[in-house]
C-alpha cells in the first residue's frame, strides 16, 4: 500500500509540487483511474449501518454503487476515465501479501472477540479490514463499465504502474490512485482523491512528478532507490533509516550500493539478502502492456443492458439507474470544451522582470518557511500578499 | 520606477471592467513599450492580453522592467472612484509592496491618492504562436454583443461559421435554436459605415464555443466599436478590441470540441 511517509516528505521538501484542484478544473482530461484501489475503496467506504450494501439475495453491491456514481460524477464534470485493473500480483509482492494476510488474521480474531463483547464500534472498525476483494467483484465491475460504455484495461501485473505508463506515454493526463506507488512508477501526474465521495468536499491534490524530483533535487533512479528505503511493497527497508536520514544518505551516495558501501553494520542491520536490486528494476522496468496499443472509446451507454443487471440482477432503483444513463446520454452528445494549454505553450516570464521578482520573492521566503507544507492554490488566485 | 500618467480615467476603468471578471488576480509587466498584462482565467479555458502602449501616456516613464501582481478586482475599484475625465497617474517604485494611484479632477480643484498593496503571483506566462488566420470577420462590436446575449437565452454553445457571403452565428439548445447572419459589406447602423460587417476569408471555418465566454469577453465593447474575431479550424479563436491609439485587449477561447473523443 503505497511508499510511507512519501507525502510528507514531497510536502516538506517540494511543496510546489502538490497542488489542489477542484473536480471541475479536469474537464476535457483524460483520466487512468487505478480501479481496483476503488475497488476496495468502494467496498470499505460505501457502507449503511456498518454493512455493505447488498440486493435482495445477500450479494454485496457497494462497489457497483461506487463505481457506477463515482463515474458519472467524473464524467459530468467533463472528465473522461479508464479504468485500470491489477492483473497478476509480481513475484516480489508475496512477501507483502503474506504480512497482508497474516494482519488479516489478527483482525478476525480482534473482530470475533469484539462481538462477544458487543463493541459495535470495533465489530465495525475490524469487518472493514477484513473486506476482501473477489473475482466476481472483479468481474462484475468490468461488466458494468462495459454497458457503460467507459474503456477499461486488465494489466499484466500491477495497476498502478499501468496508469503510469499510460500517463507517461500521454494516452492520459494523469493517473488517479491514492497510491503513492504510481509516482514511483513514474507517472508525470498524479491525482489523489478523484474518486473520493462528493460529500467529503476534499479537493484533488496534484502531484507533479517533474516538481517533486526537483524538489527533492533527485534523478528518476535516486528516487525510485528513496521510495525503496522508506519502504515499499516489494522488500524490506532498513530498520533505523527513516525519511529524513533516508533523504541526507541518497543525497550523499547518490545509490542504495554507495550508502550499504558506507553504513556501519553494527549500527544498522541491513536485511539479509536485500532484493533492493530487483525492487528497483519493477518499479523502473515494471511488466505493463505497451501504451500504443490502446485506443480508447467511450461509448453510448447499453440503456437496456445496464437496467437488466443494475436494477434486475442487482436490485437498484430503476428510476435512479435510467436517471444517470440519461445523464451520460447527454454528456456524450454535448460538446466538450477545449482547454488552451494544447495551444499555448507556457514560457519564462520576461526575463529582466522574472530578475527582479526573484529578489524579492526572496524575502519573504523566511517568513514562509515555518509552514512549509503549504499548499499552493493552482490558477489565478494564487497570489500571497506581499509582506 | 513606473510613473505613468493618463488624461482619461474612463480608458482604464473600461479596460479594467473588460478583464476583471476572468482573471480576478495578474501581473502588469511594465517595460519602456508600455503595459501588458496576460494571464488565463482559471480553468484555463481563454486568455487575455492587455497591451496599453507607453505613447497612451504623458509622461511614461519605466527605468527597469518590473512587474506588479495586484488583485484587478480591487484595483477596479479604486479607478471607479475616478471621474471620467479625471487624470490617472500610477506610481510605482522598485521593490516596493505598493503601486500608487493618484486621481486628479479636470480643474485641478480636487486630488485624491490610494495605494494598493502587491501580491506575489506565479503565474505562467505563455508564448502565443504566430498564427495566420482562415477567417477574419470585422464587425460592430455592439452587435457582436448582442448576438451573444440573445443566444444565451437558447444555449450554452454559439456556432459561428464564416462563409463568402457573411457570417453565421447559431445556436442549438433543449427549449429550441436561432441563428443571426450578417451579410458581408452590411452595416447594422447605417449612418456609422465603419461597422460594416466585412469577411476576410482564406477558407471557411465553421467552430463552436461556450457562449458564457464570449458573453464575458463583449464587456470591452465600449473600448471599441468594431470587434474582430479571427478563426482557424480546430486553433483557438481571437477576439480583439482596438483601443484607438492607446492599445489592445485581445481573448484567445479554446473551442468547443464536437466529437466526444
Amino acid at each position: 500500500m503505497g511508499v510511507q511517509g512519501l507525502t510528507k516528505l514531497i510536502g516538506d521538501h517540494a511543496p510546489g509540487a502538490i497542488r489542489e484542484h477542484e473536480m471541475k478544473d479536469y474537464f476535457g482530461r483524460k483520466v487512468a483511474v487505478d480501479a481496483s484501489m476503488c475497488l476496495y475503496q468502494f467496498l470499505i467506504a460505501v457502507r449503511s449501518e456498518g454493512q455493505n450494501l447488498t440486493n435482495e439475495d445477500g450479494e454485496t453491491t457497494s462497489h457497483l454503487m461506487g463505481f457506477f456514481y463515482r463515474t458519472l460524477r467524473m464524467m459530468d464534470n467533463g472528465i473522461k476515465p479508464i479504468y485500470v485493473f491489477d492483473g497478476k500480483p509480481p513475484q516480489m509482492k508475496s512477501g507483502e501479501l503474506a504480512k497482508r494476510g497474516a494482519r488479516r488474521a489478527a483482525a478476525e480474531v480482534s473482530l470475533k472477540e469484539a462481538q462477544e463483547a458487543g463493541e459495535q464500534e470495533n465489530i465495525d472498525k475490524y469487518t472493514r479490514r477484513l473486506v476482501r476483494v473477489t473475482k466476481e467483484h472483479n468481474t462484475e465491475v468490468q461488466q458494468l463499465l462495459t454497458l457503460m460504455g467507459i474503456p477499461f484495461v486488465v494489466a499484466p501485473a500491477e495497476a498502478e504502474a499501468q496508469c503510469a505508463a499510460l500517463a507517461a506515454a500521454g494516452k492520459v493526463y494523469g493517473a488517479a490512485s491514492e497510491d503513492m506507488d504510481t509516482l514511483t512508477f513514474g507517472t508525470p501526474t498524479l491525482l489523489r482523491h478523484m474518486t473520493y465521495s462528493e460529500n467529503r468536499k476534499k479537493p484533488i491534490n496534484e502531484v507533479s512528478y517533474e516538481q517533486v524530483l526537483e524538489g527533492l533535487e533527485m534523478t528518476k533512479e535516486t528516487f525510485v532507490d528513496l521510495c525503496i528505503l522508506l519502504g515499499c511493497d516489494y522488500c524490506e527497508s532498513i530498520r533505523g533509516i527513516g525519511p529524513h536520514r533516508a533523504l541526507a544518505l541518497l543525497r550523499e551516495h547518490q545509490s542504495i550500493e554507495n550508502i550499504l558501501a558506507s553504513l556501519d553494520p553494527d549500527k544498522f542491520t541491513v536485511p539479509e539478502d536485500w532484493p533492493y536490486a530487483e525492487a528497483r528494476r519493477l518499479f523502473l522496468h515494471p511488466d505493463v502492456a505497451d501504451p500504443a496499443t490502446f485506443d480508447f472509446e467511450w461509448k453510448k451507454p447499453d440503456e437496456e443492458g445496464l437496467v437488466q443487471f443494475m436494477v434486475n440482477e442487482k436490485g437498484f432503483s430503476e428510476k435512479r439507474i435510467r436517471d444517470g444513463i440519461a445523464k451520460l446520454n447527454k454528456i456524450s452528445t454535448t460538446a466538450t470544451q477545449g482547454r488552451l494549454d494544447g495551444f499555448f505553450t507556457a514560457a519564462k516570464r520576461p526575463a529582466a522582470a522574472a530578475g527582479a521578482n526573484a529578489k524579492k520573492r526572496a524575502a519573504p521566503a523566511s517568513g514562509a518557511k515555518s509552514a512549509p507544507a503549504t499548499k499552493k492554490r493552482a490558477g489565478g488566485s494564487g497570489g500571497r500578499p506581499r509582506r | 520606477m513606473l510613473e505613468a500618467r493618463l488624461a482619461q480615467a474612463s480608458v482604464l476603468k473600461r479596460t479594467l471592467d473588460a478583464i476583471k471578471d476572468l482573471v480576478s488576480d495578474a501581473n502588469l509587466d511594465c517595460d519602456d513599450n508600455g503595459l501588458k498584462l496576460q494571464s488565463m482565467d482559471q480553468a484555463h479555458v481563454a486568455l487575455v492580453a492587455l497591451a496599453l502602449r507607453s505613447n497612451a501616456f504623458e509622461p511614461y516613464r519605466c527605468d527597469r522592467n518590473i512587474n506588479l501582481g495586484m488583485s484587478l478586482g480591487s484595483l477596479s475599484k479604486i479607478i471607479k472612484c475616478a471621474g471620467n475625465d479625471d487624470v490617472v497617474t500610477l506610481k510605482a517604485e522598485d521593490n516596493k509592496d505598493k503601486i500608487h494611484i493618484m486621481l486628479e479632477a479636470p480643474n485641478n480643484d480636487r486630488l485624491s491618492e490610494y495605494s494598493l498593496k502587491l501580491m506575489d503571483i506565479d503565474a505562467e506566462h505563455y508564448g502565443i504562436p504566430e498564427t495566420e488566420y482562415d477567417a477574419t470577420v470585422r464587425m460592430s462590436s455592439v452587435e457582436f454583443q448582442r448576438i451573444c446575449r440573445d443566444l444565451l437565452v437558447l444555449s450554452e454553445s454559439m456556432t459561428i461559421e464564416t462563409t463568402k457571403e457573411g457570417v453565421r452565428f447559431s445556436a442549438d439548445g433543449d427549449i429550441g435554436a436561432g441563428s443571426v447572419t450578417l451579410k458581408q459589406g452590411g452595416s447594422v447602423d447605417a449612418e456609422n459605415k465603419e461597422t460594416a460587417t466585412q469577411v476576410e476569408l482564406n477558407e471557411p471555418v465553421t467552430l463552436t464555443f461556450s457562449l458564457k465566454y464570449l458573453a464575458n469577453f463583449t464587456k470591452a465593447t465600449p473600448l471599441s466599436d468594431v470587434v474582430y474575431l479571427s478563426m482557424s479550424s480546430d486553433q483557438p479563436l481571437l477576439v480583439e478590441y482596438r483601443i484607438e491609439d492607446i492599445g489592445y485587449i485581445r481573448y484567445y477561447l479554446a473551442p468547443k470540441i464536437g466529437d466526444a473523443n
